[in-house]
């Protein structure tokens, strides 16, 4: 099963390889999300200098700028804040996306071809994960790289080392495989590419707007921060975010860390079930 | 006595419980056997052959496929077919050899075992010279033969191979079958065909079977299913008036003569009566200024069992898939 698996996942990546302009959708989005929609915000700038005519102290606009930024996870600037939630919502939409060249195998009928070679289902299954997987990590360590490169971009604490990128990785390979495993089996459900749009759309916007992607939870409604507080997205931005923004951890982060860790390791092992068996119905015989 | 490699017994699928696409067929293949599956569009032979390669459930009857039970053991099912679809699966993007090589893969053949493999299968099918190419560049014959070699890389016993001479030119298709021929008579490979194309079904076939609306209508030797539709007819048409009906009627073989002005209809059992029949008539003095002889052709005996309506019906409803076939055959 696991050659299979493997056998099926380099067909669909050397085809990627071959065709480099594959990922600039993905690379693009990074870059319009970080460079345009990171740029033009900065928490700090909201802060006043004066009010109603009165000059404020300098120290009292520092205070307030570090309250600011303390409300952002201590995020030097929105950038640094936004790029967690920004790889969250490109390995999710690529992950999703990524779902249409499975639609289209079953359309051409190579589906069938693998149905009828003595492989497992969950071999069929697991390569349309796993070759999308490939490709949504690889953009998604690109938009980290963009984000760093950017004029005012992305600034790692100090201390930032290997195993803190690691880490950040690590988050977010667990949610895009969860993630992942629920489209790629919605996918195997679907016989038209239009569907799965329409699912798309329904499912990843809110995914990533019901969570701290974006926005810091302090500034959510009640009734959103709730279901914000669960969401996998969530979890994964705010592991990548203490990682990022604080290069060495205290003993309370770290164990918030390995709090969200196990978090999404239960919730990648219930999802790869979930879109298992769901795909197991769908891949049946006729 | 040969061994029977296909045994279907009452076979039948009902989609959406109310579609019954194959009504309770029966028929059985033996080994090396080059059986044809013919019948117009949605008759049932598509359907027929995904339930003989485990990609559609058995509603009811029973399939026994290379010794194996279809519903009870589709893996072993699996290992002793090899499938070439009508659609075209090779992959574009990446090069012949590498869709060939995946497939002998998937089919867990050692890495050493599945070039020499390959290679033999290039060489065969003539696509050594474009075993480097991306499947993108290949023409649809080439597409065609590739798809041959990928369902033969695991040197199955049966070769499931659905309408795999359509959209090629006369050519083309010809060589193709020549490739399908050979398979099976040099390597034993017992072939189960479907194809639209009636005169190739007659002259490569052992045996036949029409299917129409999920029924068998008839099945056979395709010269046995002709004859069954009536003789060969001979025309002549003769100068010097004498006639020489009788004569001609008096002749072994000669079932039906009838005279027009100087034409003669005859009908024949066997086209053995031909020689004695153009010696009666130059015995009587008589001169042949012209002559025809039509035999019975498959496609008669098709028109006759399925009626002259046209089916409109597409196979699976996927247009999609057959406009992206139609695309890459151009």
């Amino acid at each position: 099963m696991f050659s299979d698996t493997l056998a099926l996942t380099g067909r669909s990546l050397k085809k990627w390889i071959r065709n480099p302009a594959a990922i600039m959708p993905g690379l693009f989005m990074a870059v319009f999300w970080l460079a345009l929609f990171g740029s033009s915000f900065n928490p700090v700038n909201l802060v006043p200098t004066q009010i109603v005519g009165t000059q404020l102290s300098p120290a009292l606009v520092d205070q307030i700028k570090f309250a600011m930024s303390s409300v952002f996870g201590g995020a030097a600037n929105y950038i640094t804040f936004l790029t967690a939630g920004v790889i969250a919502f490109i390995v999710i939409i690529n992950m999703a996306y990524g779902g249409i060249d499975i639609v289209i195998d079953r359309q051409l009928g190579y589906l069938n071809s693998l149905l009828s070679a003595p492989i497992s289902r969950a071999s069929i299954f697991f390569s349309g994960t796993l070759q999308n997987f490939v490709k949504a990590m690889f953009i998604a360590v690109l938009a980290f790289i963009v984000a760093v490169l950017l004029p005012n971009g992305l600034r790692v604490g100090a201390g930032f080392g290997v195993l803190n990128f690691l880490g950040v990785f690590v988050a977010f390979g667990l949610l895009t495989f969860g993630f992942g495993c629920l489209f790629t089996s919605v996918a195997f459900s679907l016989r038209q590419v239009d569907s799965l749009v329409a699912i798309i759309n329904f499912l990843a916007f809110p995914l990533v707007f019901m969570s701290s992607a974006m926005f810091p939870l302090g500034t959510f409604p009640a009734w959103l921060k709730e279901i914000a507080e669960v969401n996998p997205v969530t979890k994964a931005s705010e592991t990548a975010r203490l990682l990022i923004v604080n290069g060495n951890l205290s003993a309370g982060q770290l164990s918030t860390m390995a709090g969200n860790m196990l978090y999404l390791v239960v919730f990648a092992t219930v999802l790869a079930v979930i879109g298992y068996l769901i795909a197991r119905r769908a891949l049946r015989a006729e | 006595m040969k061994n029977k490699i296909i045994e279907a017994e009452n076979l039948t699928k009902i989609y959406k419980k109310s579609v019954k696409a194959v009504d309770g067929i029966s028929f059985s293949i033996e080994e090396g056997e080059l059986f044809g599956f013919l019948g117009p569009n949605g008759a049932g032979k598509t359907t027929t052959i995904k339930m003989l390669t485990t990609l559609a459930t058995i509603t009811s009857g029973k399939a026994v496929v290379a010794g194996y039970d279809v519903a009870k053991n589709p893996s072993a099912v699996r290992k002793a077919i090899g499938m070439v679809p009508q659609e075209l699966t090779a992959d574009d993007e990446l090069k012949g050899l590498e869709n060939l090589l995946l497939s002998a893969k998937l089919h867990h053949i050692p890495n050493d075992a599945a070039h020499k493999k390959a290679q033999d299968l290039l060489s065969l099918l003539e696509l050594e010279g474009a075993a480097q190419r991306q499947v993108k560049t290949y023409s649809g014959g080439m597409r065609r033969r590739l798809q041959l070699a990928i369902g033969l890389i695991h040197e199955p016993k049966i070769l499931f191979l659905d309408e795999p001479t359509l959209g090629l030119d006369i050519q083309t298709r010809q060589k193709m079958w020549a490739y399908i021929r050979h398979l099976n008579r040099e390597n034993g490979i017992t072939v189960f065909i479907t194809t639209h194309y009636l005169e190739e079904a007659d002259s490569l076939c052992d045996r036949i079977a029409i299917i129409d609306s999920g029924i068998i209508k008839v099945s056979g030797y395709p010269s046995e299913l002709k004859s069954k539709l009536g003789g060969t007819i001979l025309t002549l048409q003769l100068t010097n008036g004498a006639d020489i009906s009788a004569n001609l009627r008096s002749i072994k073989d000669v079932d039906e003569v009838e005279k027009k002005g100087e034409t003669y209809r005859i009908k024949l059992g066997r086209t053995d009566a031909l020689p004695t029949i153009i010696e009666t008539v130059t015995n009587g003095g008589l001169k042949i200024s012209d002559i025809n002889l039509t035999k019975p052709t498959l496609d008669q005996v098709f028109l006759q069992i399925t009626g002259n309506t046209m089916r409109d019906s597409s196979s699976n409803g996927d247009s999609y898939g057959q406009r992206v076939l139609i695309e890459r055959l151009k």
